[in-house]
């Protein structure tokens, strides 16, 4: 591969080789503040399947270590897009020393609130928001949960905001750095924010998780509390990985249940959900 | 009737989660599987001497064999139980 | 051997009524008829096919790369008459799904077919490939 670039976040290396210049150059101006691996965990490779494909209509083709075949190739303006899906799918498919949850992290006090949810529950707009408000950004795709300790550990990749996620979030937080707008892809409009200079910071500092919410977008608001058992099971369907890791997925998920009370929250816009939030950890 | 081996039993409020190490499958038991497993163990008992028991240790308003057999199903099929 | 975490009493359904002798008994439901009480957690469909799909299976193993397989999947000296050349490229996943179905591994004729599949059936513990295999085998998902 012509250029290449490597990144560490969290505990997790990165290798991202590429066809073209434009998304390497993307990547090293978003993580510039991230460290280096010493030896990348997961390789991903942005290539052109046709020879023609480099400049014709130039599309992107992404591989790794790990692949899903007929994935459909992304144009060569969304390639940080695809660098970042790469880097996802590695993660989702590979990891193994970690329970993965599909969830957003933040910390306060030392302690994570984890948010689980669908797409569109509204897990990214709310980390990112919360981080305009004195919290630690942790991640806002995966949260890593040591099985041998139960810790939480930062995974801090390019927050993807999406559609009008996108304005709220700016308008939160004005000075941070964003990535280009990218309009048109599968998913509607993509902007990354960049985590701060905290989060980057602090990443190699895993925590013990204090609470898990389950929000809802879209609803009066509204919380419950969660019992263990559904807690477990809707974290089963949340993760990647918990089969593939078997008993310790097995152990990591029943500790994490019984000792972490869970609510799902019900909210009509993001003011009411951070406010929830507040007032639920404050309880705690 | 016996309980399969190597069983890592959690219990959670309303439910026993069950991680069956042989096949790495991961069960969720609501009453009473659990007691039912409880009660064959490892070593086995007959059909019959499961229900016996059973009614012994607990105060069962509906017994019904075909209960207790339907409910012997589900854990031969999820691989908790092994028929000898 | 079993491990159960230790619980108070009351949660643990056998600790209160084995053991002791004299006992208050609990009530027990057996449940209606159609009732479940087993649920199997089934991993969302996606990471399960994805991760299916990626794994690879080299017939045979690199350990053992240039030898031949028998009609019968056991590796044997290169040359040995009726057996098969290494295969060109490790097999994926989803191919050896199929080909154990009933279909064909690509590129092979029918004997090639069977002497890889057996091979492949015969995989064990720490050959490369044994995981990939195992992880179709999991019924349910």
């Amino acid at each position: 591969m012509r250029h290449a670039f490597s990144v560490r976040i969290g505990p997790v290396g990165f290798r991202i080789g590429s066809d073209w210049r434009a998304p390497v150059a993307q990547l090293e101006t978003l993580y510039a503040d991230y460290p280096k691996p010493e030896i990348p965990d997961f390789t991903v490779r942005l290539f052109a399947a046709r020879p023609w494909r480099r400049f014709v209509r130039p599309s992107v083709t992404i591989e790794g270590d790990f692949v899903l075949p007929d994935a459909a190739p992304l144009p060569l303006a969304q390639g940080l897009l695809a660098a970042e899906m790469g880097m996802n799918l590695q993660m989702a498919l590979g990891q193994r020393r970690f329970l993965l949850l599909h969830a957003s992290a933040v910390e306060r006090d030392g302690r994570a609130l984890l948010m689980a949810g669908v797409s569109g529950a509204g897990k990214s707009t709310l980390a990112a928001l919360l981080s305009a408000r004195g919290w630690r950004l942790m991640g806002d795709e995966f949260a890593l949960v040591d099985p041998a300790t139960g810790l939480v550990h930062a995974f801090p990749r390019l927050v993807s905001l999406k559609n009008t996620a996108i304005g709220v979030v700016e308008a939160a937080l004005p000075n941070a750095r964003y990535g280009p707008l990218m309009a048109g892809t599968p998913k509607g409009d993509i902007r990354h924010l960049v985590p701060d200079a905290a989060a980057v910071a602090a990443m190699n500092e895993p925590v013990p998780p204090a609470l898990i919410l389950f929000p809802s977008y879209g609803f009066e608001a509204e919380s419950r509390a969660v019992p263990e058992s559904e807690v477990f099971v809707r974290l089963t369907q949340a993760s990647t990985n918990y089969v593939a890791i078997g008993e310790r997925g097995f152990d990591a998920l029943t500790r994490l249940v019984k000792t972490v009370p869970a609510r799902a929250i019900d909210y009509p816009d993001t003011e009411s959900a951070i406010a929830q939030v507040e007032a639920l950890w404050a309880a705690l | 009737m016996a309980r399969a081996e190597s069983l890592r039993i959690v219990h959670l409020d309303a439910f026993t989660a069950i991680y069956h190490r042989a096949s790495g499958i991961t069960h969720l038991l609501a009453s009473p599987a659990p007691e039912i497993l409880a009660t064959l163990g490892e070593a086995g008992l007959s059909r019959a001497d499961l229900a016996a028991k059973l009614a012994a240790q607990y105060d069962m308003a509906d017994f019904d064999a075909a209960a207790l057999a339907e409910r012997l199903d589900e854990l031969v099929v999820s691989g908790l139980v092994a028929t000898a | 051997m079993s491990d159960e975490t230790p619980e108070p009493a009351e949660k643990a359904p056998s600790e209160e009524t084995l053991g002791t002798g004299a006992t208050r008994r609990r009530a027990l439901m057996l449940g209606a008829a159609g009732a479940a009480a087993v649920v199997s957690i089934r991993p969302a469909l996606a990471q399960t096919n994805a991760s299916l799909l990626t794994c690879e299976i080299p017939v045979p193993d690199p350990g053992r790369a240039g030898k031949y397989v028998a009609a019968d999947g056991s590796v044997v000296a290169p040359g040995t008459s009726g057996a098969f050349a290494p295969a060109g490229r490790p097999f994926k996943g989803f191919e050896v799904k199929q080909a154990l179905g009933g279909g064909q591994l690509p590129g092979t004729t029918y004997e090639q077919n069977q002497a890889y599949v057996n091979y492949i059936r015969k995989l064990q513990h720490g050959t490369s490939g044994f995981t990939c295999f195992a992880s179709l085998q999991m019924p349910r998902g």
